[in-house]
């Protein structure tokens, strides 16, 4: 359960299904809706295959605050990723939970995004691992990879 | 299991569109109490946990404003220096203090007054005589129950007891009346403050210092531990460089002096005192030196940066050579603070470092310190998450505030674990880490959806205290 009381929208899990189960999607990114009531689907990797459209989504990401003023905003993501064991064992896949946090982002929004990630995350059965992402560096594909595959992937 | 919505009977009917549900923030500490509305960003009422209680008439009195000089005045805490609640009669007055009188929750309108009652004029006139009876004992129970249109979220420490737990909704429940309740953990949210439901909390507040591994927006139990060294512990040291100094330094609070003439630095003070007609109790002399200790440490004292501790070859000599800071006593007397302003606070780092103490329980131990705590809340817990705690240190408290507190603390952490990424977290508004856990209970109370999470009224009165260890983990 959430510690906020948020709650989430039918459509995210029907998107992580077409994720892991149909592989439709490579990734999706959630948000909050303006009312902070409901988790949503922000967007899937329908509009920006790449993972480098994935980061820069994340980065770019915005929040409005209660006074209307815009910030950048954190956001919840799921990444399907692929890589090649450096023991040429062959190629695994995990798919990753990502709580986006930007270190600069407003304090009701950092609050907000933190106290309603169990709900999502709970939501969504099968997540391999999850990282706790707060600046541009922990977005890295080299870094996330590493701390995925725990070190094995090529 | 996902938190599902609530099914729309049970939905409240009115929605909330953020901060106008009213509630109420309560933190409690050993140094102040901060009290405010959910929503704001500041807690509108920031007073000291110490109370004045008048020997000769047995009153208490509150707030900054009641302690000055004056006879028979004795100061207390409600809180104990493990910032958890000592005196429940005391922390029930001055917490009605804090809200009612100093915050201003308006009163309930009583049931005569507010209109909804007055019915047509009554054909008999027994009828009447009963009517008035009800509305009397409407008004007495409204007075004596101030906050029935008020949440309360009140904050504790993470080694509160069950018990004091049940307490706390127990006043909150009965003696204001209170319409719902919630009990969060500091550390819990401090992290969330900064953004993070994973955390490894460093607390460096007034009366301790506690270290607190958060995973998933729970805390830890076995990773928590807590040392003395804070704030009032800092005094103590600071106190212990005074005796050691030559000539010794003395402490006079600014309430003692009439007045002052300027003097050479070193020099002793020529200032008038004054004198009292009455008895000063020690307890108000030792809260105003604190005042004074506590200038001191935002304008002298500074930590050690590293890398490598202070007393490593060569940095004393360094330390010699870098800018000092003046000090002015209250009285005038003043001297120019050099390598000491480094070593009075090194004992919180290197317990070899740390001045002797005329107190048990200012001798620290090697444990005891900021590192040592660390080091003993992550052998606590799982090596798997260990990485992802250190990649998420989040500091706070006011203590931790002395310059170069963070710097020290990065490079402390990467020595101790060269292999793993350390990342701190500290805000940078100073506000944010004073009162880190009132402003993240701030936002919390004022959610929309957080009304499904209050403990209602009616909850408390199906399940009694014991609710709140269900409901609030």
């Amino acid at each position: 359960m959430s510690q906020s009381g948020a709650t989430v929208n039918a459509d995210c899990i029907t998107a992580y299904n077409d994720l892991k189960l149909n592989k439709k999607y490579k990734y999706v990114i959630y948000k909050l809706s303006d009312d902070n009531k409901e988790i949503v689907v922000d967007s899937t990797s329908e509009d920006g295959p790449e993972y480098d459209d994935f980061r820069e989504k994340l980065i770019n990401a915005k929040t409005k605050s209660k006074t209307g003023a815009v910030g950048k905003g954190p956001r919840y993501a799921v990444y399907d990723f692929e890589y090649n064991l450096a023991s040429g064992e062959g190629v695994r896949n995990k798919i990753t939970f990502i709580a986006w946090s930007p270190d600069d982002a407003g304090i009701m929004a950092k609050m907000v995004y933190a106290s309603s990630k169990e709900a999502l995350k709970r939501s969504l059965p099968g997540i391999a691992t999850e990282v706790q992402a707060n600046d541009a560096d922990d977005i890295e594909y080299e870094t996330l990879v590493k701390t995925v595959s725990k070190g094995t992937a090529a | 299991m996902a938190q599902l919505p609530l099914p729309s009977s049970v939905q409240p009917t009115d929605v909330y569109g953020g901060d106008e549900v009213s509630a109420i923030v309560l933190d409690p500490g050993y140094i102040n109490t901060r009290a405010g509305f959910a929503g704001e960003e500041m807690p509108k009422q920031v007073l000291p946990s110490f109370y004045g209680h008048i020997a000769s008439s047995q009153r208490d009195v509150f707030g900054d404003q009641a302690i000055y000089p004056r006879a028979d005045l004795e100061l207390r805490n409600y809180m104990n220096r493990d910032s958890v609640v000592e005196d429940w009669d005391a922390a029930t007055k001055i917490w009605e203090y804090a809200l009612i009188n100093r915050l201003g929750i308006p009163r309930p309108t009583p049931a005569s007054k507010n209109g909804l009652n007055n019915k047509p004029k009554p054909a008999a006139e027994g009828e009447d005589v009963e009517m008035a009876d009800e509305a009397d004992l409407d008004e007495t129970e409204n007075y004596e129950k101030p906050m029935a249109e008020n949440p309360l979220l009140m904050t504790e420490a993470a080694w509160n007891s069950p018990k004091q737990r049940e307490k706390a909704i127990e006043i909150c429940m009965e003696n204001w009346a209170c319409p719902a309740f919630w009990l969060s953990k500091t550390p819990v949210l401090a992290a969330f403050a900064a953004g993070k439901a994973t955390a490894l909390v460093v607390d460096v507040g007034g009366s301790n210092t506690s270290v607190t591994a958060i995973f998933d927006g729970m805390v830890l139990k076995r990773s928590i531990q807590r040392s003395p060294v804070g704030g009032v512990w800092l005094s103590s040291q600071i106190r212990s460089l005074f005796e050691a100094s030559e000539p010794k330094v003395e402490v006079v609070p600014t309430f003692m002096v009439e007045n002052k003439k300027p003097v050479e630095a070193g020099q002793p003070a020529e200032a008038r005192l004054k004198t009292f007609d009455f008895q000063i109790s020690p307890s108000f002399r030792a809260f105003e030196e604190e005042r004074v200790l506590t200038e001191f440490k935002e304008s002298v004292v500074e930590v050690w940066r590293g890398p490598g501790r202070y007393l490593a070859p060569g940095n004393e000599d360094y330390a010699k050579n870098l800018p000092g800071r003046v000090f002015e006593m209250p009285d005038g007397s003043n001297q120019m603070w050099r390598e000491q302003r480094f070593k009075v606070a090194e004992g919180m780092w290197d317990d070899n470092a740390a001045f002797p103490s005329a107190t048990e329980e200012g001798k620290i131990t090697k444990a005891q310190t900021v590192p040592g705590l660390i080091k003993a809340s992550l052998d606590s817990i799982d090596v798997d998450i260990r990485p992802a705690l250190l990649a998420n240190v989040v500091v706070t408290g006011s203590t931790s505030l002395l310059p170069g507190f963070t710097d020290r603390l990065n490079h402390e952490l990467t020595a101790m674990f060269p292999s793993v990424k350390v990342k701190l977290h500290a805000a940078g508004l100073s506000s944010e880490r004073r009162f880190g856990a009132w402003i993240g209970g701030s936002i919390l109370g004022s959610l929309g959806t957080f009304h499904q999470m209050w403990i209602s009224r009616k909850e408390y009165e199906e399940n009694g205290p014991g609710i709140v260890e269900k409901r609030c983990k």
